[in-house]
């Protein structure tokens, strides 16, 4: 579904990946771990090219993400409305949430549907009507953002996310800015999005999660891939001291 | 100093000012529309990452700001003719310089109002696949109006009062009209106040609009 080559990534004189390649599969979890600064946040950007990389490869079920291939090999940027396209297959929760603050829940969730895909209002609104009862806000519906709690907040951006019917979904810290009595309710929403099969890409620092609804973790450093593993042996046996000790840190 | 007032004068010539009024109101009104829709199109160049479009709104903007918006209606109506051969009446002359002028100013306040949108705005937009013109009209410009009401309503304002420079170009605006009411009543002081007056009354119900809508809006979001 997602393969990473070679991916690296440069902001001035920061190398800030460094040669990534990874693979995901069609419905699995991945979850990516590791310190701050660690580069997990920018190769989550790069999936769907909110961030530009600058050497390797992204392709999404298939296709290039971002750029082309012109005469001879070399990369060239893709054209807006084709990036657009590639990108609205895949959906993004963010740590900060985003969502449209002068949109009740209901019109952010439609917006992508109504606007890019140009279905139909009273479609639309079936749909986003499901998607909203999925992520237990249907009491919220003609609320505005700034009326419901960071956990509401994060639910209704999943949702918004999910009403664009995409192949995978990407979570940026989805928790990470959250007070402790939400991050639950957002994580049982994640839960039921897994069991349903969907692919997904997780960075975060919730390692219970991780550990139990992960298939595959990647524990990162300094812009590299330290190790890849599914989660039982990373947690209970990781092969690198590094993965060790970041562990030991979180976990205590 | 007793001065007595005659503004029974004033009444007697109700209808001088009325046809300033609607001279004025046109001014502003064409001038508000070519100021805004250029001013749109100017702000976002001017935020665009491509220098071959930031480079003419900048260079536009700052040299708009730079000269006295009176050479600027005085150059166009006089000069440009000259280079062109293209004679715009006067009235249109005062209307596509004072829009051209107010562009400059539209522009800068929606550059501002642009760029007050947190970049996680943007990422939303984009991660649901909208194109830049989708995250623009739907998302960002939504948003930024709001807060470019104030320095927009000022900013109007400022429009309105500037008609009056259209007297010279002997356009018949509010204060050309007064002008020559002067002449044949011999009361500058009656016609005067009663101009002041005038302009209260038409630029107040703006501000007031915008005092209301702002907090409208506060409300909502």
């Amino acid at each position: 579904m997602i393969r990473v080559t070679n991916l690296h990534k440069r902001f001035g004189a920061l190398h800030v990946l460094r040669g990534i390649d990874l693979k995901v599969e069609r419905g699995e979890v991945f979850v990516i771990i590791g310190p701050s600064g660690s580069g997990k946040s920018t190769l989550l950007r790069c999936l769907n090219f909110l961030e530009e990389y600058d050497q390797g490869e992204v392709l999404f079920d298939g296709e290039l993400v971002g750029y082309r291939k012109a005469n001879g090999g070399k990369l060239v940027r893709d054209r807006a409305a084709n990036i657009a396209r590639v990108r609205a297959q895949m959906g993004m929760v963010f740590q900060s949430f985003n969502l449209f603050p002068h949109k009740t829940v209901l019109e952010n969730v439609i917006e992508g549907p109504l606007i890019v895909q140009r279905r139909n209002r009273a479609e639309a609104i079936a749909a986003a009507a499901a998607f909203i009862k999925k992520v237990g806000l249907d009491d919220k519906t003609h609320v505005y953002p700034s009326k419901l709690s960071g956990g509401q907040q994060q639910r209704a951006a999943i949702a918004r996310a999910l009403a664009m019917q995409p192949k995978a979904m990407l979570f940026d810290e989805p928790t990470s800015a959250l007070d402790p009595e939400l991050v639950g309710e957002v994580l049982a929403v994640m839960k039921t999005l897994a069991a349903d099969g969907m692919t997904m890409v997780i960075v975060t620092h919730e390692m219970a999660f991780a550990r139990e609804v992960a298939d595959r973790v990647m524990m990162m450093d300094e812009g590299a891939v330290v190790e890849l593993d599914t989660p039982e042996r990373m947690f209970n046996a990781p092969a690198h001291p590094r993965t060790a000790d970041f562990l030991r840190r979180v976990l205590h | 100093m007793g001065y007595t007032w005659h503004f029974n004068v004033i009444w007697d010539y109700r209808i001088v000012f009325v046809r300033g009024a609607t001279i004025t109101a046109q001014l502003t009104v064409g001038s508000l529309l070519i100021g805004v829709l250029l001013g749109l199109i100017l702000g976002m160049m001017r935020s665009s990452h491509l220098k071959l479009l930031r480079g003419p709104a900048t260079f536009y903007i700052e040299f708009f700001r730079a000269t006295p918006v009176l050479v600027q209606l005085v150059w166009l109506y006089y000069s440009l003719p000259i280079l062109t051969g293209v004679q715009m009446g006067n009235v249109a002359s005062v209307t596509v310089g004072l829009g051209l002028h107010a562009a400059a100013y539209f522009a800068e306040i929606f550059r501002a109002g642009i760029n007050s949108i947190d970049r996680g705005q943007l990422d939303a937009a984009k991660s649901i696949g909208m194109i830049y013109w989708q995250m623009m009209w739907r998302i960002v410009l939504p948003q930024a109006v709001r807060r470019m009401i104030p320095p927009f309503i000022n900013e109007f304002a400022t429009l309105i009062k500037l008609t009056t420079l259209g007297s010279v170009l002997a356009v018949y605006e509010l204060l050309h009209e007064s002008n020559n009411l002067i002449n044949n009543t011999y009361r500058p002081l009656e016609v005067y106040t009663a101009l002041a007056v005038a302009f209260a009354v038409i630029i107040y119900p703006f501000i007031y609009l915008s005092q209301r809508l702002e907090r409208y809006w506060q409300v909502r979001s």
